[in-house]
């Protein structure tokens, strides 16, 4: 079987045009069928991951400022107290984003000031000292903030202390201690971990899921802010009903841009990752269907071509399953070529997908799956023209000038 | 060698029925040169195709080497192809794209032989037909009458009992005809059995015997006494 290559190569490099364009073909898809696979079970997992929150009795409501008389400072500590009052509410803090949704921001975190420190990218929640008891996600070390580190809404002092997730504690200092230590955004001044939690999913931004950081501050900007709000069990529609008629009408210069609970934030969370699965799936799968009929195309344009010379070699002795298996060596060939680059550049893209999006590292064996995966759905494409081919009759050989 | 009996071989379109050939009877002796000639649709190609088992045949009794070879499987037909039977063709049906050594190649690696023993046999046979020198040429760059020489190469280099030829010299002048008949008759010598279709009245008189085949009947089978004085005359005449 193995001495048979010699000659087929020689064969395909005299005339090499149309199992260069499959070979190319095959390389591209196999990039990016692997780095999908590779997204969508990532997806998959954050899906099936706790989201490390209480989804269950908590809701946000969003207060938009309409014009600069807005007092958002003023408002924000009414709110709060008129919240924080309410027969039914354990605790409410006011935030900039919102758990499991797009709303909010994400940032990069490093060990050592400057621009060029490698840095892990995070979602971060700005809120008050009530953020993490809105949360319902408990600390494993060190401490909440206190009520004077809060940054008050529209002032600019700067915040030196930040809590972070298990997660990213890990992932920025892998051979220690986080707690006590300074990260950096840049060049800003160090950030000190006073505290770090349980995982729990911030925003949903580029960052991996768990990558979270709270910092204290009170929202503002823009005379933006929201209010999370954690109701005792069961009491949650009855309290966000109350809230959102008298928060409603006692701001004049502001209204209710949105109100959320964060069991339909958790919904549409899953269902994004699922579409995005499903996206990706079945780009994929589309693409992988090209290059399979890329291969049939190919190969039945050879059978037909080489008609002629099939009937010869079958009446120089081949079996039919010699002529098949000339066909399926013929497009091994090709596939190999192609995955051989196609490897080469979904590590490249793999990369790439780190380095930009914090994406984990793609895993060895998406690369081996794929590759198989290639490998068996391109010889099945070829399977049927080459069955063609063993059809025609060794009469051909005499039959045709 | 072979010994066809009552062959006949109808082949049907949903129009007509072909008779291509009717009670066909042959029989070919170990070491003969034998040229069929006949009109054109006389059944000539058809019967040389059934003799190469390239095709089936619908009735009659077909003995090849001293066995039977009417009910054989396809491989079976693939494996005696393969190791008894050197075809040459009019168009003389070499693989473009590869060399002359892989073309002669070709039917050795059907018979899972040996690289360093199909080397032997690939250059022996290339050098027999004056082509070892041009082994790693493309077909396209050889003249047609020196294409034909690779076939020609490429079916004795199984070592094959019987050569069937159809009209090997129709694409070619009467100069490059003769230097390939010139080489079938060498073969011969050596002892193989070559049954050549031909067109050509004067190629098929240095034959041993002529068969005439009209309208697929053997119309005109010389008795096998005939050959011996034909060898004979073949021998005083012609130079070589
Ligand atoms: N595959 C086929 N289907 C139908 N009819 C066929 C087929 N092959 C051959 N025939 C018919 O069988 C008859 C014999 O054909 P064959 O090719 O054997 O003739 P031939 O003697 O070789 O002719 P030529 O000298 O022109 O090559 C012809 O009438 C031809 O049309
Ligand atoms: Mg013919």
């Amino acid at each position: 079987m193995s001495t048979n290559i010699r000659p087929l190569l020689s064969a395909l490099r005299r005339n090499p045009t149309g199992a260069l364009l499959v070979a190319v073909q095959v390389a591209i898809t196999l990039a990016v069928l692997v780095n999908a696979a590779w997204i969508v079970a990532q997806r998959i997992e954050k899906i099936e991951q706790p989201t490390g929150i209480d989804t269950r009795d908590t809701f946000e409501i969003d207060i938009l400022g309409l014009s600069k008389r807005f007092e958002v400072a003023q408002a924000e500590s009414e709110d709060l107290a008129y919240l924080r009052g309410l027969p039914g509410v354990v605790t409410a803090t006011a935030t900039l984003g919102t758990p499991l949704t797009l709303n909010g921001g994400d940032t990069d975190l490093a060990r050592s000031p400057g621009t060029d420190a490698p840095s892990l990218p995070a979602n971060f929640l700005e809120v008050g000292d009530q953020g993490l008891r809105a949360l319902e996600v408990p600390l494993v070390a060190g401490r909440n903030f206190r009520a004077g580190e809060i940054r008050p809404a529209g002032k600019h002092t700067p915040i030196s202390e930040v809590i972070i997730t298990r997660s990213l504690a890990r992932a920025l200092f892998a051979h220690g201690n986080a707690l006590g230590q300074a990260v950096y955004e840049d060049n800003n001044d160090p950030l000190t971990i006073i505290g770090i939690t349980r995982d729990f999913m911030g925003p949903q931004l580029g960052a991996p899921a768990y990558n979270t950081v709270l910092l204290p501050e009170m929202p503002g900007e823009g005379g933006f802010y929201g209010l999370l709000v954690r109701a005792r069990p069961g009491m949650r529609a009855t309290v966000l009903r109350e809230a959102k008629e008298h928060i409603g009408a006692s701001h004049r210069h502001a209204v209710i841009a949105e109100t959320m609970t964060l069991t339909s934030a958790k919904r549409q969370f899953e269902a994004n990752n699922r579409n995005m699965a499903i996206f990706l799936t079945s780009v994929t799968a589309l693409m992988v269907a090209v290059c399979c009929l890329g291969i049939f195309g190919l190969t039945t344009f050879n059978v037909s071509s080489r008609t002629r010379q099939i009937g010869t070699r079958r009446a120089l002795g081949a079996r039919k399953r010699d002529v098949v298996r000339h066909f399926m060596l013929e497009n091994s060939l090709i596939l190999a070529a192609g995955a051989l680059p196609g490897a080469v550049l979904a590590l490249a893209v793999g990369n790439w997908l780190t380095a930009r999006y914090g994406l984990p590292r793609l895993d060895l064996a998406y690369l081996a799956g794929g590759i198989v995966v290639l490998w068996g759905t391109g010889l099945l494409a070829a399977w049927q023209p080459a069955r063609r081919a063993a059809g025609i009759p060794p009469s051909v050989a005499t039959r045709t000038i | 060698m072979l010994r066809m009996q009552d062959i006949s071989k109808i082949y049907r379109t949903d129009l007509i029925e072909t008779h291509a050939l009717r009670d066909f009877s042959l029989r070919v002796g170990q070491g003969e040169f034998v040229a069929v000639s006949g009109p054109s649709g006389s059944g000539k190609t058809t019967f040389l195709t059934i003799a190469g088992l390239l095709e089936n045949f619908d009735t009659g009794t077909y003995e090849l080497d001293g066995r039977d070879v009417s009910r054989l499987t396809d491989d079976g037909r693939s494996r005696i192809r393969n190791e008894k039977i050197g075809f040459i063709f009019q168009g003389f049906n070499l693989i473009p794209d590869l060399d002359l050594f892989d073309n002669v190649d070709v039917p050795l690696r059907y018979r899972r032989m040996k690289a360093d023993e199909r080397r032997k046999r690939i250059e022996s046979a290339l050098d027999l037909v004056g082509l070892a020198s041009r082994m790693k040429h493309l077909p396209s760059q050889l003249s047609g009458g020196q294409q034909q020489r690779v076939a020609i190469a490429r079916a004795i280099a199984g070592d094959p009992a019987l050569i069937l030829a159809d009209e090997p010299t129709g694409n070619l002048d009467s100069l490059m005809a003769r230097q390939i008949m010139d080489l079938l008759e060498k073969i011969n010598d050596m002892g193989t059995t070559i049954v050549l279709v031909t067109h050509d009245p004067e190629l098929a008189r240095r034959a041993q015997r002529n068969i005439h085949i009209v309208d697929g009947l053997v119309i005109d089978s010389p008795p096998y006494e005939a050959r011996e004085s034909q060898r004979a005359a073949r021998a005083g005449t012609s130079p070589d």
